[in-house]
């Protein structure tokens, strides 16, 4: 959208106020009994999202529903990441919200790329996968030992092939 | 209840509660996890009020994927009737859906404040819920405050106080005296039980209204034809399975 910020109606005398300098209360400009929410533009340095489809230009279909697009037009910098790269994606094409390349700066060829999460059309969830994940993150250590099976020191190959089943306790490659 | 019927279970007798006051013609809405509320909106459409928009987040077919929406056309004040829970409660209206314990450390984190701090300040009706009337849940003062009842004049609110079902009481929050006051008492518990499972002053008044008892037909009618509205749409159907099982 590219507004500096936005009134929202809400949250007023909560501790989500006190413990964020991003919103703030204010009176509206056009209308001096009207006291509202203030936030301030969130704008990433760089936003990753992952699609179903991208061409080489970076027009791509990301998920149905959700705020993908709207994150993406906040970023400065956008990397696409998506199961298939195709010849031509177009306005309208099915399965997803569409976003032009003139959003995009990148895009990177990563199918599986949402694991453990789900692409509508391509895979389910993975719920085992979640909910290791949830548990390990009970504690630090716990976190820790789930960061060295999975993604520390990993390529993408090798975690996409340690979590297509073969083995939840596979040894790391090389 | 003079049948054979099992009694109502808290779960039971808190969705057929909330569902006596839903108006016909409502636009009603509730979040995710929302056994409750669900089963009290398809049990008031059932009966006294066919008329209602009845939106359900958590639910395959009746949630119409209107996330977004739901959030526009309250943040517009036309949301008639949304539904909330917390863990605490406390003496100023304010509400808890985020951390027990110290904020910066706390003993548990809680799904939070999305509903508590925008929802719950810009729909017209409220109905809060809780499976337990306790002292641990009505408290002097909430650990940390995802939604306040009283606000600064300028912000502008809904009028109707919001109202709270326990399995013991009936209350509403008044946010002129900045007090609750009990609406009714249910048949077996007396205003002292309420009093001394409130961690806060109540007003209450003397002789206090007894909540009028659950009917067989609410009963049979939330075991039955709502049962299996819920099981037949996806609407917490394992839920429905048991905890609705006639």
């Amino acid at each position: 959208m590219g507004v500096p910020y936005i009134p929202v109606r809400g949250l007023a005398g909560t501790d989500v106020m006190e413990r964020r300098d991003d919103m703030l209360m204010a009176y509206s400009p056009f209308d001096e009994n009207e006291l509202n929410v203030v936030a301030k533009a969130q704008n990433p340095d760089v936003a990753i999202l992952h699609a179903s489809k991208a061409d080489e230009q970076g027009s791509a279909i990301l998920r149905a529903f959700g705020e993908d697009v709207m994150i993406a037009q906040a970023s400065a910098k956008v990397i696409v990441t998506a199961e298939e790269i195709v010849d031509r994606v177009a306005p309208g094409d099915p399965g997803g919200s569409y976003i032009s390349s003139i959003n995009v700066t990148a895009v990177v060829h990563a199918p599986g790329g949402a694991h453990p999460t789900a692409v509508d059309g391509y895979y389910e969830m993975d719920r085992e996968h979640i909910e290791e994940y949830v548990l390990s993150s009970e504690s630090d250590e716990s976190f820790q030992r789930y960061l060295e099976r999975y993604v520390l020191g990993k390529t993408e190959e090798e975690y996409q092939a340690i979590v297509s089943g073969r083995s939840l306790v596979a040894e790391p490659a090389g | 209840m003079t049948s054979a019927q099992r009694p109502p279970s808290t779960e039971e007798l808190i969705a057929i509660l909330m569902s006596r006051d839903i108006r016909d013609w409502e636009t009603c809405a509730c979040g995710a996890l929302s056994m409750m509320p669900a089963a009290s909106m398809l049990l008031a459409e059932a009966t006294h009020a066919p008329h209602i928009e009845v939106i359900i987040l958590g639910s395959d077919e009746l949630s119409g994927n209107l996330g977004k929406d739901i959030h526009f056309l309250s943040q517009r004040g036309k949301l008639d009737l949304f539904y909330h829970s917390a863990v605490q409660f406390d003496a100023e209206g304010n509400f808890n859906l985020h951390v027990l314990g110290d904020p910066d450390a706390p003993d548990r984190r809680l799904p939070g404040g999305y509903g508590s701090g925008l929802i719950s300040y810009t729909a017209k009706r409220i109905f809060f819920y809780r499976t337990e009337h306790s002292l641990r849940t009505f408290v002097p003062k909430v650990d940390f405050i995802s939604g306040a009842s009283v606000t600064p004049a300028g912000v502008k609110r809904a009028p109707e106080p919001f109202r709270l079902y326990t399995p013991m009481a009936i209350l509403s929050f008044d946010r002129e005296a900045g007090r609750y006051i009990v609406e009714s008492v249910h048949e077996g518990f007396t205003a002292d039980d309420v009093r001394e499972n409130t961690g806060f002053e109540l007003d209450i008044a003397d002789p206090c209204p007894v909540t009028p008892p659950v009917s067989d037909e609410e009963l049979g009618m939330l075991r039955g034809e709502v049962r299996d509205r819920m099981i037949e749409t996806g609407t917490y159907s394992q839920w429905a399975e048991t905890a609705l099982a006639p």
